[in-house]
């Protein structure tokens, strides 16, 4: 968040369309600063809705089963560092590579989302069953579908990587989606420990 | 579309106001326009709620159709006028202020701005929809909102909590584009502490956008979800919790009101120092004073919950740090009396409409201590006390802020002067209607009559007639000053480039300028802002620009 | 403020200004003495409280607005432009000193009306402990009230879409009209049955949501015989306006006497507006929307009355 970087000298405003996709990078940031306040905000109302509640659990469940929830939460911040990998040779140049590990974290991505899905269909209560099963649903569901968007936006830069001189005006595309893929992560982590490790 | 900084005639015709233009200073004009659509809108009901206020009995209109009407009252004001007109102010101001040739991001900005008439048709649809539309106060406070009695699935509640969700959105997108422009953007040489008050306002009261709203639409999802899915976050027989939402409503909607006023504080500083010739009295503290409200408004919201049963040490905490805004807000109230004092003073429209805005600022102020002092605001809380209060902040304060900006900025914008007569017989009007509308609601309050009501006991009859009448003549106010506009727009006096003789970049410019700005030719900046009096150039070939300027309007 | 002027004003100019400030804060002390007429009537212990800190707000206030008010008018009246006159004042940037005076001032003016705030707070509570909010479950419904730690009357307040109903259960008496005993002081359980309520009653100065799913203790001490109003002050929907009781302030021996007559009579219907003119808007519509049907008016023993003269 510099100040104008032109120098005061040049008479004329350096401020052609080349700059514009730098504040592309600006913006996507303070975007997710801004996201950040959603999940803030579903988090201080699942605590104060846990810690306020009579009984917490709905008649006939007894906590959430955990192990599985673990292993899709040691893929999900895996795929954070196989995306450091990816962009790792992208900068190195060596394009199939970073496509390699890329499509590798959308992969690890999108085992996430059907571990999710298993977990879901294996529960006894739903959406309506009380404040635990509403503040379960939203927010594995919410968190859901940023890993959803984070997976098309990987999808998305996959693809314009086959188009040819796709990065002479800049990477602005790739890094923000690994910005937002890493938020996604932890964001993920913070939930975890409030709905499994969190214990009564 | 690239034109030298002087190019000779406004580029395109009126038809660009009706399409999807990517030009800030289209977007800009409508969004205002739009806005004041649905501020008629807006003030209607609120000619139709004091109509049926005039008498003490239920009788002009049903109890229904009064709690829809006030619902939609104050959210149309709030979410269709108030935050439009001043986002459609920042689209004109920003980029001309800092001498960028448009927004950031100007595809978001046009997507921003057509949301807001696809959400106020929404809004507006929910009139017709059986259920009629929500008439549980902009608050919208469950459980009472999420009862739903004839079982619809498409009802006034869902409309308005899906508008109020797209205003969000708009708001979001509008607020990342403001941002990213002030901070990458600027003019060469223009540091942050050489930047127009109202870019620093613009800046603190968006990112109030930025925090705020995530909390208010997290809100409203789980509302959204209790009204419609049936889960109960907010609903006590599924061990929800109907106050965790007040919470969510209040961390976004007190900050609110600073995204409101923090902008007027803007037009405020800017035109001050016009109108008395001297620069602004205190800039940089003026500046600073913008972001120690923003901290500080960030960790307020409680005092509007304090007969919701929270405990005494959370009344006294929030009352204190809601006392402590009042030294941020002092500081800017003192600097404007400085500039003021023994300056040249023109009491032009502009002008007048700074000075009567401060008036009732400083009035509202005082009220305000009284609502943060929490055995009063126990008294006074939801009662016609805030209704007097808040109205003196929005009306008395942010709207005639925003039409001293409008009159200010008009021959800018518009090429055209508006005409003095009709703009003072406006101010006079607004000033002493709002005044005569919104006092009487102070004693109302103070006597114990509830807000939100459509009938009273007869002891209130008399204030009441009186805020009434004050109404209907806010009411009449508003025709000087569409004829103004429009006549002043279709053949008033041709505006040279800076008709106040005000300093700021937008004043180097054409009037109307054109759909770059300056183009490729941005000035470097010097020197501070406001330097009335000092004779210092704002920027490197001051006299060069204004030179050309006068002699390409002498040729025209 | 002027004393930023360079040159420094006479004694005459200082003299007039002390007298102008001196006038100024006459006025304000008047405007406290006033403020306390535009409350109602004071009818329980908190009401001077409050009334007190309200009267020296209006003081102080009156004094900050006036002061600024003839700051804008002077600069009007001396500082305006001539006519044709085009050009610009002295060009005062600013000054360090005063920026300080001016935080500094507010800082503690604000400081010192919170800690007095906080004074009268702690006295409120001390009078009658607000906000003792115990969530409702199931089994603590029937009866029983948690600690009784004053010789309180204990009344219960049971808020519905659109009605009052007070029970004394010591007494087995119900009613929608509330007696209390003067200079004794009673404590409320606040419970709602749908909605948020808001328990007001302006002349006690006293506010309290009342909140589904929660029962709320709360006490007041009534020290003014005579007739009040109780208003709902949360919104709760179509009849919120018409959600309205009185609070009748009487004697110890009358107050007795009421209770025993009371508990003598038999079960009626008790005070609704709402379910009146619902079935008035059954039977000849007159427009509107769908709303939400009132519950139907509670089964007292005391209906009492609501359109008796109040005092506030
Ligand atoms: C045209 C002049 C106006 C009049 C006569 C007017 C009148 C009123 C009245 C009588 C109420 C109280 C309704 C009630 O509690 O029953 C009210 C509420 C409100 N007004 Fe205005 N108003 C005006 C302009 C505005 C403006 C310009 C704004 C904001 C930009 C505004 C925002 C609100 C809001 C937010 C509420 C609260 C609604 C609620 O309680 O949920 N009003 N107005
Ligand atoms: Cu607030
Ligand atoms: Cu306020």
């Amino acid at each position: 968040m510099s100040s104008t970087p032109v120098p005061p000298a040049s008479p004329s405003g350096a401020y052609g369309e080349g700059q514009h996709a730098n504040h592309n990078l600006t913006g996507f940031i303070i975007f997710l600063c801004s996201e950040s306040v959603i999940f803030l905000a579903f988090f201080s109302g699942y605590a104060l809705l846990r810690l306020s509640a009579l009984d917490w659990l709905p008649a006939g469940v007894d906590g959430l089963e955990w192990r599985m929830p673990l292993i899709n939460t040691v893929v999900l911040v895996s795929s954070s560092f196989t995306m450091v990998v990816a962009e790792h040779f992208k900068g190195k140049g060596k394009i199939w590579l970073f496509r390699g590990f890329w499509l590798l974290t959308m992969a690890m991505g999108a085992y996430f989302l059907y571990g999710q899905a298993v977990e879901w269909s294996g529960l006894t209560f739903g959406f309506t069953s009380g404040t635990f099963g509403g503040t379960f649903y939203l927010l594995t569901g919410f968190h859901g579908l940023h890993v959803l968007t984070g997976i098309l936006l990987m999808g998305l830069m996959l693809v314009k990587s086959f188009v040819p001189g796709n990065y002479a005006g800049g990477e602005e595309g790739v890094i923000a989606t690994s910005l937002f893929w890493h938020f996604v992560d932890v964001i993920w982590i913070i939930l975890f420990v409030l709905l499994y490790v969190w214990r009564a | 579309m690239t034109s030298t900084a002087l190019s000779p005639e406004p580029p395109a015709s009126w038809r660009r106001y009706f399409g999807f233009s990517t030009d800030a200073k289209v977007i800009g004009i409508q969004y205002i326009v739009v806005a004041f659509f649905f501020f008629l809108v807006g003030g209607l009901l609120a000619m139709i709620m004091r109509g049926e206020l005039i008498t003490p009995e239920a009788d002009l209109v049903d109890r229904t159709v009064y709690n829809g009407l006030y619902t939609m009252h104050g959210t149309i004001m709030l979410f269709l006028f108030i935050f439009p007109v001043l986002n459609g102010l920042n689209n004109l101001l920003i980029p001309t202020m800092i001498g960028a040739p448009d927004m950031a991001f100007p595809r978001l900005n046009t997507a921003a701005f057509w949301l807001v008439p696809v959400f106020g048709i929404l809004l507006i649809a929910s009139f017709f929809v059986p259920s009629g539309p929500a008439t549980s106060g902009w608050w919208s406070y469950p459980p009472v909102s999420l009862q739903n009695p004839l079982g619809h699935l498409i009802n006034g509640e869902f409309l308005w909590v899906l508008a109020v969700a797209l205003s969000g959105v708009s708001s979001i997108m509008g607020a990342v584009n403001f941002v990213t422009t002030i901070l990458r953007m600027r003019a060469p040489g223009m540091g942050f502490f050489r930047m127009p008050v109202f870019c620093w306002t613009a800046l603190a009261a968006q990112t109030l956008q930025l925090i705020g709203l995530p909390a208010l639409t997290g809100g409203a999802v789980m509302l959204l979800l209790d009204l419609s899915v049936g889960t109960s976050f907010y609903r006590p027989e599924g061990g929800g919790d109907p106050v965790l939402y007040q919470h969510f409503f209040w961390f976004y909607s007190h900050p609110a009101v600073y995204v409101i006023i923090l902008p007027v504080f803007g037009i405020f500083s800017e035109l001050f120092p016009v109108y008395s010739r001297k620069p602004l009295f205190g800039y940089v503290y003026v500046c600073l004073a913008s972001f120690i409200i923003v901290g500080l408004g960030l960790i307020v919201w409680v005092h509007h919950m304090f007969p919701s049963g929270v405990t005494q040490w959370m009344r006294n905490l929030f009352m204190v740090t809601t006392m402590l805004i009042a030294v941020p807000t002092g500081v800017k109230v003192f600097a404007w009396l400085g500039t003021m004092w023994n300056g040249k003073i023109r009491l032009t429209t502009p002008m007048l409409f700074c000075m009567g805005g401060l008036f009732n600022f400083v009035f509202a102020g005082i009220t305000g201590i009284m609502l943060a002092t929490v055995p009063i605001d126990i008294h006074v809380s939801n009662t016609y006390f805030v209704v007097g209060h808040f109205h003196y902040v929005i009306y008395g304060a942010a709207v005639m802020g925003v039409f001293a900006a409008i009159y200010h900025w008009f021959p800018k914008f518009t090429g055209r002067m508006p005409y003095e007569g009709l703009g003072k017989l406006h101010f006079l009007l607004t000033f002493v209607g709002a005044n005569l509308n919104f006092l009487p609601m102070h004693p109302l309050g103070l006597m114990g009559m509830p807000r939100r009501v459509s009938s009273y006991d007869p002891e209130f009859a008399f204030w009441n007639v009186l805020a009434s009448l004050g109404a209907f003549l806010l009411g009449v106010s508003i025709i000087p000053f569409l004829l103004n506009m429009i006549s002043s727009w279709a053949r008033g006096p041709r505006a040279t480039h800076n008709p106040w003789n005000a300093i700021g970049l937008e004043w180097l410019l054409p009037s109307p300028p054109a759909e770059d700005n300056f183009g490729e030719h941005v000035p470097t900046v010097i020197s501070r802002p406001y330097g009335y009096g000092t004779g210092e150039p704002l920027v490197e070939h001051q006299a060069e620009i204004e030179r050309a300027l006068t002699l390409q309007e002498a040729n025209r | 403020m002027t004393s930023s002027t360079p040159r420094g004003p006479g004694p005459i100019a200082l003299a007039a200004l002390a007298v102008w400030i001196g006038l100024l804060a006459l006025i304000s002390v008047w405007m406290a003495g006033a403020s306390l007429r535009w409350l109602p009537v004071q009818a329980s212990n908190a009401a001077p409280l409050v009334d007190g800190l309200f009267s020296f707000e209006t003081g102080v206030g009156t004094f900050v607005f006036l002061g600024v008010i003839s700051v804008m008018a002077w600069v009007m009246l001396v500082h305006r432009a001539e006519k044709y006159d085009e050009s610009d004042a002295e060009p005062i940037e600013g000054n360090t000193r005063l920026e300080v005076i001016w935080t500094a001032i507010p800082f503690v003016l604000v400081m010192a009306i919170a800690w007095y705030a906080i004074q009268i707070n702690t006295e409120l509570g001390v009078l009658g402990p607000m906000e003792h909010i115990h969530l409702r479950s199931p089994q603590e419904q029937q009866g029983g009230y948690p600690g009784d730690r004053l010789p309180a009357e204990q009344v219960e307040v049971v808020a519905r879409q659109w009605s009052w109903e007070f029970r004394y259960p010591g007494e087995h008496v119900s009613s929608t009209e509330l007696h209390l005993e003067l200079d004794r002081p009673v404590t409320f359980r606040l419970v709602s049955e749908d909605v948020l309520h808001g328990f007001f009653i302006p002349a006690f100065r006293l506010k309290q949501d009342v909140i589904p799913g929660r029962a709320i203790d709360f006490s007041l001490t009534p020290t003014r015989l005579g007739r009040y109003r109780l208003r709902d002050s949360q919104f709760s929907g179509t009849w919120f306006a018409a959600n309205q009781a009185d609070v009748v302030v009487e004697t110890a021996e009358d107050h007795a006497a009421w209770l025993k007559q009371a508990a003598a009579a038999p079960l009626q219907r008790g005070l609704s507006v709402a379910a009146d003119e619902y079935a008035d808007r059954q039977t000849n519509p007159h427009g509107g929307w769908p709303t939400v049907v009132p519950a139907p008016p509670p089964q007292v023993n005391a209906p009492g009355s609501s359109s008796l003269p109040h005092d506030a």
